[in-house]
Parts: C-alpha cells; sequence; structure tokens
C-alpha cells in the first residue's frame, strides 16, 4: 500500500544525495570565500573582504581583464571561422566531408596537454614569442572545432533550399545568407559563441603552455597562487567565476528556440519569448563589454613603456609593493608566478619569454650558473646589499661560490612541528631530533614531506650524513630508514601538515619554517600548542634569491628593482606579508623585539651550525635519487 | 510562328557519372502551361533548376526572350519557383515570407501588404499573415510557397510538384487557381509532376520525360491518344499493348486476327505495337466479334466496370465498361478502327527509351 510513497521517498532521497554529491564541494568554496577566517575547517564569522581584496588586487583584475578579452576575441574570431567553415564543410560532397568533420573531432578529443604543447612548440618553432597573442591564438584554434560542431547540425536542418529560394526570389547571394541562411543557424552561432566563450574562460592547460610574461588568465593566476595553500581571496574569485559559467550556461539554454507548437497564441509566446532572449543577450554582452572596457582602461591607465618582466612564486610579494616600485621609477612591471623551482627552470632556459628578475630556490639557482642561464648582477646598481647580513652572502656561496649572480630575498630551515598536548598523552620527549620520526611511540602520528629531497633530508641528517649526499652507500641507508619508518606514519603530504596539525589530527610533522607565523596565529586559542624545533643533527638552511637571467631584456630595471626590494622598509613589509624569514639586518632591526625573538622564524645561529644548504647534485644523482625513492613510495 | 520564350539548346547534365540529361531540347511559348511529366528521378527537377539558374547544365544553353541566360545568376532571372520542399523561411511569419521578394525590390508597403492580402485569398489562407510557418501542415505551406512565388509577377512561374502533398478535393481546387492564374496574369507556366491525370487536366502541352530523354511532347489529347511509343502508352493512362503485324496501310493482324485500323506508312507485314484503351474495347456476342475470349476477372469501379478478357494465346485484355460481362461468360471483343494506335517496335531496350528524340 505505502509501497509507492517509499518508492517515491527513495527517488526523492537519492535525487537529494546525487545533487549533494554534485554541489557540495562548490558550496563548501562558497561558503568559504565568506569566511573571515582564514581557516579551512573553522567558520570565522560572516565577512565580504576577500572580495573587498579580490577586487583591489592589480595582479586578479589584470587576469580577470586578460581571461574576459581573450574569451571574448577569440570566441568571436572562433565564431565567424567556424561558421564560415561549416557553411563549406555542408557544401562538401559525403566523403569528404565526413573526413572533414573527422578531422575537426580530432582536436577536440584530443589530450588538452598534447594540444597545449605542440603549439607552444609551433610558436617556438616559428619564433613568435609567447604572450597575448599566443594565448589569443591558441585559444581561437581550440574553440574553432566547438564552433563547427555546434553550427553545423543547425546547418544540416535548414534546406540548401531556403538559400536558393532567396536567391530566386531576386536576393543576392550575400543578401540571401544575411537574410535567410543566417537567421536560420543563429541558434547554432550563438551557442557556438557561447561555448567558445565559456572553453576559453574555462581553460588553464592550453593557456599554461602558451602564455608569455606577466600574462595571467583567472585560471593560471589560481594555480599559480596554490602553492602554500589558496588565499580566500580565491574562494571569491573561483565562486563569481562559477557563478558567471552559471549564467551563461542559463542564457544558452534558456534561450527558447522556437518550438513547433502550433495555435494562435503561438505567434503571442513566441514574441514574448524572443524579446526576453533578445534582453538577456544585450545584457550579457554589455555587461562582457563593460567589463572588458572597464578592466581595459584600468590596463593600459598603468601600462608605460618602461618595463620589468619579474617571474616569482606566487604570494611572495606585498602587492603594494609593486605599485610603490612602480610609481617611484616610472617602470611598469610585469608580473608573473611560478609554483616550483621545476616549473621555472625549463622557462627560463627555452627562453620563450625573456625575464629580467627571478627567484628561484638555492640548489636551482647553482643549476642555473652551471648551465650558464644567469647574468652576472652589477653590484654598484645595488647599494642596499649593504643592509643583507654578510652571514646569508656567505652561505649563499655554497650555491653561488663568488656571490656574483644572486642576491638573498627570503630563508628559512626545516624542522619538526609538534603537538605539546599530543605528545604528553602519547608518553613521549618533545623531539629534538631526526631520528625521534622513527619512534614507536609516534606509530601512526607522523606527517612526512612528499618530497624527495626533504624526505632524504631527514634520513640522511639523522644517520648523520650530508643532506647533500651522494654516496651511493650513505643514499641506500637513507632509502632502507625511510621504509623502515613507514609503518609509523600517518602520511607523506605537502599542504596538509598545517591544517591536519591545526586540526589535531597528528603528534608530529616535519614542516617549512615559513608556515610558523602564520600556524601560530591560527594556533591561538587552542587547547594546545604547537611547537617547532630544529633537529640538533642539523637540517636543511633553504635561501630564495633574486637573480638575472642571462637574455633579460631590462638589467638595469632588473637591478632597481633588486635594491628596492633590499631598501629595509621595503623588506619589512614583504616580511610582514610573506612570513618568511628576512635576511635583511636593517628590516629585521625594525621589528618588534617579540618577533625578533621568535626562533621558529628566526632561529639562533647555534642551533645552524649543522644546517646545509640545498645544493644541485647533477643529473645523475638526481635520478639516483628519484629511483630510490621510488622504491621507498612503493613498498 | 511567335518566338518561344524559353528555349533549352541540347542541355546535357552529368551528375556524378550518371548522365541525368542527354542533348535536351525545349521550347515554351508565352503564356502557354507546359507540364513536364515522368516517373520518379527521371530527371524533371533538374532542367527546371537549369532555367531557374540553381544548376549549369555541362554543355548547351538557356535562351529567354531571345537572350542568353545560361550563365546568369538566379535572382537576375525574371522567373519565380515553387520548390519541391517549399522552402519557406522558418524564421519568418507568413506574411514576411511573401512580402520577401517585394521587399528586395523595393516596393512601397501598402502596396506589399495588398499583395499579402490578395496572394493569402488566392491560396486559400486569408488571416494567416502573422503564423509561424511551422505551425502550418505541408499542404499550407505548399500552398504559401506558391503565394509567395507569384506575388512578385514572374513572367515564367516554376512549379515542381506544387500540389503533391494536397488531398484530391484541395488539389482540385488548386489545379482550378493555377490555371485561372495563368489566364488571368498572363504568366507561363513549366509545371513538373509525376501525376497523369494532373498533367492532363492542366496542361497546354505535357513533355513526357524517361531516363533524362523527351519520350513525346503534345497537347493531352494527343499524348493520350497517339502515345508514341509504348512507354508513353504505358505511363499515361492504361492501355493493352499487344504485338501485331502491319499486313499493309490500314489494315494490322492481333494474335491471327485482322483489324481494320486508320494507321499508314509503316509498310508491308512489318511487327509493330498496337495499344487500345481499355475503354475502347467494346464487348459482344461472340460470333460479332474480331476475337474472342473468356471474361475472367471483374470489379466494379464506380463509374465503370474493370474487367479482364483472356483470349486463346493467354493474352489478358483490360476492358473498361458501364456494361457489366459475368466472369466465366464467352464474349468478343471488337475495337472501331480509328481507336487503334499502331507503334513501331523497339529493337532493343535503350531504343525505347531514346524513342521519338530522333
Ligand atoms: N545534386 C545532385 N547530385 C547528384 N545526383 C543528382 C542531383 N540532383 C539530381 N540527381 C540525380 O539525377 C536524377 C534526376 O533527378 P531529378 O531531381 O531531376 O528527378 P525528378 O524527376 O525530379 O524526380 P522526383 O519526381 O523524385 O522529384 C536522379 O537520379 C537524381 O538522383
Ligand atoms: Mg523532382
Amino acid at each position: 500500500m505505502n509501497d509507492s510513497k517509499l518508492k517515491r521517498f527513495f527517488q526523492d532521497f537519492y535525487l537529494v544525495f546525487v545533487l549533494i554529491f554534485l554541489y557540495a564541494p562548490i558550496l563548501t568554496m562558497m561558503v568559504l570565500s565568506f569566511n573571515s577566517s582564514k581557516s579551512r575547517t573553522d567558520w570565522g564569522g560572516f565577512t565580504l573582504d576577500w572580495y573587498r581584496q579580490m577586487f583591489q588586487s592589480s595582479s586578479i583584475m589584470d587576469a580577470l581583464y586578460n581571461t574576459l578579452l581573450i574569451a571574448f576575441i577569440s570566441a568571436l574570431a572562433a565564431t565567424i571561422l567556424g561558421t564560415v567553415a561549416a557553411i563549406g564543410i555542408n557544401q562538401m560532397k559525403r566523403l569528404p566531408r565526413s573526413i572533414a568533420m573527422g578531422v575537426n573531432n580530432i582536436p577536440m578529443l584530443n589530450s588538452e596537454i598534447v594540444t597545449g604543447i605542440s603549439l607552444m612548440l609551433a610558436f617556438l618553432a616559428f619564433g613568435i614569442s609567447l604572450g597575448f597573442k599566443t594565448i589569443l591564438l591558441s585559444h581561437i584554434t581550440f574553440c574553432v572545432p566547438y564552433v563547427i560542431l555546434s553550427v553545423m547540425p543547425k546547418l544540416k536542418q535548414t534546406s540548401r533550399y531556403t538559400y536558393e529560394a532567396a536567391m530566386d526570389l531576386g536576393a543576392g547571394p550575400v543578401e540571401a545568407f544575411f537574410k535567410v541562411v543566417l537567421p536560420d543557424i543563429m541558434p547554432g552561432v550563438l551557442s557556438g559563441f557561447l561555448l567558445a566563450f565559456t572553453m576559453s574562460l574555462d581553460d588553464f592547460i592550453i593557456t599554461h603552455f602558451t602564455r608569455g610574461a606577466g600574462i595571467n588568465t583567472l585560471s593560471t593566476l589560481i594555480y599559480s597562487e596554490v602553492r602554500r595553500g589558496i588565499k580566500p581571496s580565491m574562494y571569491a574569485l573561483s565562486t563569481i567565476i562559477f557563478l558567471t559559467v552559471l549564467a551563461l550556461l542559463l542564457i544558452t539554454n534558456f534561450s527558447p528556440e522556437k518550438s513547433p507548437a502550433s495555435g494562435e497564441k503561438e505567434k503571442a509566446g513566441r514574441s514574448r519569448r524572443e524579446t526576453a532572449r533578445r534582453i538577456l543577450l544585450v545584457a550579457a554582452s554589455f555587461c562582457v563589454i563593460a567589463a572588458v572596457s572597464f578592466t581595459t582602461y584600468s590596463h593600459y591607465a598603468a601600462a608605460r613603456s618602461n618595463e620589468l618582466y619579474v617571474y616569482n612564486w606566487g604570494e611572495y610579494i606585498d602587492e603594494t609593493v609593486i605599485e610603490d616600485f612602480e610609481k617611484e621609477t616610472g617602470i611598469h612591471v610585469i608580473y608573473d608566478l611560478f609554483e616550483t623551482n621545476e616549473e621555472m627552470y625549463p622557462v627560463i632556459e627555452a627562453g620563450g619569454v625573456a625575464y629580467d628578475a627571478v627567484c628561484p630556490s638555492d640548489y636551482m639557482i647553482q643549476k642555473m650558473i652551471e648551465n650558464d642561464l644567469l647574468a652576472e648582477i652589477n653590484f654598484d646598481n645595488i647599494p642596499n646589499i649593504s643592509q643583507i647580513d654578510p652571514e646569508y652572502m656567505e652561505r649563499s656561496r655554497s650555491f653561488d661560490p663568488e656571490n656574483r649572480y644572486s642576491v638573498p630575498y627570503t630563508w628559512g630551515t626545516v624542522g619538526i612541528l609538534y603537538n605539546d598536548k599530543l605528545v604528553e598523552k602519547l608518553g613521549a620527549e618533545p623531539p629534538d631530533s631526526w631520528m625521534d620520526l622513527w619512534d614507536e611511540k609516534f606509530s601512526g602520528e607522523i606527517l612526512m614531506q612528499d618530497s624527495v629531497r626533504d624526505a632524504f633530508m631527514c634520513a640522511l641528517k639523522g644517520l648523520g650524513y650530508s643532506l647533500n649526499s651522494t654516496d651511493p652507500d650513505e643514499l641506500n641507508q637513507a632509502k632502507d630508514l625511510l621504509i623502515r619508518q613507514k609503518p609509523l606514519i600517518q602520511a607523506y603530504v605537502i599542504d596538509q601538515v598545517r591544517d591536519k596539525m591545526l586540526g589535531g589530527e597528528a603528534a608530529v610533522g616535519v614542516i617549512y619554517s615559513g608556515e610558523m607565523l602564520y600556524l601560530q596565529e591560527l594556533a591561538e586559542g587552542k587547547d594546545f600548542n604547537l611547537e617547532y624545533v630544529i633537529p640538533k643533527e642539523g637540517t636543511n638552511l633553504w635561501i630564495d634569491s633574486w637573480v638575472i637571467p642571462k637574455n633579460a631584456k631590462n638589467k638595469e630595471n632588473a637591478e632597481k628593482w633588486i635594491d628596492f626590494l633590499c631598501r629595509p622598509d621595503i623588506a619589512k613589509r614583504n616580511f610582514e606579508y610573506i612570513t618568511y624569514a628576512t635576511p635583511n639586518r636593517g628590516a629585521f632591526e625594525m621589528l618588534d623585539e617579540e618577533l625578533q625573538q621568535n626562533k621558529a622564524v628566526f632561529p639562533d645561529w647555534d642551533s645552524l651550525t649543522n644546517a646545509e644548504v640545498y645544493r644541485y647534485l647533477g643529473d645523475e644523482a638526481d635520478s639516483i635519487y628519484n629511483e630510490l625513492w621510488k622504491e621507498v613510495k612503493s613498498n | 510562328m511567335e518566338h518561344p520564350l524559353i528555349d533549352l539548346v541540347n542541355i546535357s547534365k552529368t551528375f556524378d557519372n550518371t548522365m541525368v540529361l542527354d542533348d535536351l531540347c525545349l521550347s515554351v511559348k508565352e503564356n502557354t502551361f507546359v507540364t513536364l511529366l515522368g516517373p520518379s528521378g527521371c530527371g524533371k527537377t533538374t532542367p527546371l533548376r537549369i532555367i531557374g539558374g540553381f544548376e549549369k547544365p555541362d554543355t548547351g544553353k538557356v535562351i529567354f526572350d531571345g537572350q542568353d541566360i545560361t550563365n546568369l545568376p538566379p535572382n537576375k532571372r525574371q522567373l519565380n519557383t515553387v520548390f519541391q520542399k517549399y522552402a519557406l523561411f522558418t524564421h519568418m511569419t507568413i506574411a514576411e515570407n511573401i512580402a520577401f521578394g517585394l521587399k528586395i525590390k523595393n516596393k512601397p508597403k501598402a502596396y506589399i501588404d495588398d499583395k499579402i492580402k490578395y496572394a493569402l485569398k488566392l491560396v486559400n489562407l486569408d488571416g494567416f499573415e502573422n503564423r509561424s510557418v511551422a505551425s502550418l501542415s505541408g499542404g499550407q505551406q505548399q500552398r504559401i510557397a506558391i503565394a509567395r512565388a507569384i506575388v512578385n509577377e514572374p513572367r515564367v512561374l516554376l512549379l515542381d510538384e506544387p500540389l503533391g502533398a494536397l488531398d484530391l478535393k484541395l488539389r482540385q481546387d488548386m489545379q482550378y487557381e493555377l490555371i485561372r492564374l495563368k489566364n488571368e496574369l498572363g504568366i507561363t507556366f513549366i509545371y513538373v509532376t509525376h501525376d497523369q491525370e494532373e498533367a492532363l487536366t492542366m496542361s497546354d502541352t505535357i513533355v513526357v520525360m524517361n531516363q533524362g530523354y523527351i519520350q513525346q511532347m503534345g497537347s493531352p489529347e494527343q499524348i493520350y491518344n497517339e502515345p508514341e511509343n509504348a512507354f508513353v502508352a504505358d505511363f499515361i493512362g492504361e492501355s493493352n499493348i499487344v504485338p501485331g503485324t502491319m499486313i499493309r496501310d490500314e489494315l494490322v493482324e492481333i494474335f491471327g486476327a485482322r483489324f481494320a485500323c486508320v494507321d499508314k506508312g509503316f509498310g508491308v507485314n512489318r511487327p509493330v505495337d498496337v495499344v487500345i484503351r481499355p475503354e475502347d474495347i467494346d464487348l459482344v456476342e461472340p460470333e460479332k466479334g474480331t476475337l474472342t475470349g473468356v471474361c475472367t476477372h471483374l470489379i466494379f469501379k464506380g463509374v465503370h466496370y474493370e474487367m479482364e478478357v483472356t483470349t486463346p494465346d493467354g493474352f489478358e485484355w483490360l476492358v473498361h465498361s458501364t456494361d457489366m460481362c459475368p466472369v466465366g461468360k464467352q464474349v468478343g471483343i471488337h475495337v472501331d478502327p480509328f481507336d487503334i494506335q499502331i507503334m513501331n517496335k523497339p529493337e532493343s531496350e535503350d531504343e525505347e527509351a531514346v524513342g521519338v528524340n530522333e
């Protein structure tokens, strides 16, 4: 009796379940975009700050401008090209037509990464330097097939006789096309345009490969921002992107097509829907044009001929510093982001983009010097170099032996983070040695860094070897040690060390000191403390430094830039933003005493006696490391 | 003789290696109603499209009013087409469809409105101005296509099976309307159909086509009464086509029996085909008939009975008559001399198709 009710209930339940499954992640992101706390797990109250921050950030607004402009132009161009192509294909005989459609479908099915790489290679091979125009060309390229695909069915539906009928009634070929054929296929053309627009808005992979210096679209910007956890303003941005795409989809799907419904009401209904659709389309295009022109204005208001191409980590500068530099020097900064050293290196090596100032890490700088990619810095142009603590210049010698190529920007250590309450509960002593990570008491409570060098560093240092060891015997011992540790480990992770430790999910974890200030702020008010120790065997001391690539076009501007960043007040602002330790003595002296005493950020030099800087070990050693690492991971 | 309005001179057309028209010649006089008649796929639409300018002949010329228009684009030709597939503009209302040609010619609005009203009345669709194409039935769409063409007052109207989607009643009404139009407007009609009855009703001249060749051209009466070959005889109406021998002028032998006829000039003792329409056979007492047979089949058709009479040689004669002959009855067959049509016997399949063109 109640069978059908029960059935209905389960049907509804199932639907709700599917909806939750599909939309919960996006909802989560949307909610977090209004969360005043930076945490991903705690709700700190409602705020619009992230949205405000987003609109104030010039890099986001620039990316927005690029995204919209590229999407608009490429969709327009692709629509015209695609429609013309579709008409041509439609006129073909059967066999050539199906061949043409097959050829058309291949790029859509082709893996995007292959398309991206081949486009990049083609541009480089033909000597086209990567930049705005290459992204545009690529987007046009990959959008055309989609337009063809959405115009084609409409063309097939409209009989070729309507075109002939128009000619028969006196219309010339052009007039006949615009008056009869185009209106007939218009729904297909429009949805082709919107599809191309969304595809372009959405694209990451192809843009990533074909973009040049300083050009970011929203997707590449977001991607490059994720290095150290995503800023909440990125949630805000993603929310807006989602809503925009949703709106576009709604417009395409609800723009009413003429239904063959009959009756007298048809006309009235049709014209009402038609007007609604026109208004919608006009409104949508108006918004697009307004957004494009606004961003164009702000973009070109800032553009100048005197330029500097900077390539830096995401979130690795206080953006107002860039603006101040532009104001003071009149140099227009084109600012570009990378996520890892390994991603940065081939870009510089390929030289598709001529960057003027780049900020790699120690071992990578060594590799770049060895491969002759860097220019010697003229230190006469950098008077503020005196502000850099000589200790760091000294440490830099391990990768830049004569201090000729690099100027330290930030530095830090790798250490063990522990939860004092949990450690006590487990009946263990607070850790002070790498070997404590092999303590059975911490079984299931250990978080390791998921990266070759960092993992081997823990083991090598624990064994008392150099973290730059290339001795096969030492490396094998380290490998065995890591394999022995595996049952004790909760997980190999990167970013989540921070969140898991904050959530009290693990007792000890390997972490970069740069996270500490931020972590301590978030841990305030919890019923446990998170403490940072540098193990007594010594650790990795890393330094990120500014360098100038050999193919830089604005070397003097780059030196001005580096000098500017060495100015104590500027270095202080950057430190406060990045929270990674600064090698700048002047800046350090300006800090609150409490900060100066924070041993997690600025450890005593005594504790660093055994610390070493990573060195580039050469390709051969690299592959040995990777082989052993694979063994560890697969064990 | 007045010179023709349209002259197709030695037109040939090949699609994908198949010859669709072979050396076609056709003259159409001003203000006549010419019908191209033939089975489906025989190449009726193709000459129409060549006249309309949508297809270029491989060889040959199209002459319009004394001028060679072979290479003139369709929009420059003083003729309009009613397409086989209607080809209405679906994104426009009915009124906009009809006004299309006039707007292009920049006619004044009042004139256009008048014309729309007039044309809709003509095709019996008053008040349909604001309907959408999709809301019309096939027959209604076809009539709109006619309206859209005639408002332009072309000198020649090309119609490709324009009544195909209509029911019998509407079809007959439209046939009269079209004839009236032709007479009122002085438009020359070139009309394509595969319906022989329609062709016989409406045309001044019928062109019977098969496999890209003209089989016979003439007035409906000529085509019906004096088919020049078996194909035409078979295609136009029903007929009995029997082998015979021309004994001499005005005497033909069929199955051993001699019939008087009116045809001459076939020679002596020549094998021929003989066409006799079913309604021209008189069934008489066996002893009075030229041939005798047995009635083997009987159907009542409304206006007449349809019967089959089998003669001893096994041939089944189709007979239409208002008098009934019961099945199994022995009857005699009699045919009046002027109802017998003699045709040359084709020597091969090919010649059957080529037929009269030489
Ligand atoms: N564009 C074309 N491409 C290839 N073959 C064609 C084309 N148009 C016509 N044909 C072929 O030419 C022949 C004659 O075609 P046509 O359309 O003239 O015939 P039709 O007599 O009008 O037939 P129907 O009564 O079915 O309309 C057919 O065999 C047809 O397949
Ligand atoms: Mg046809």
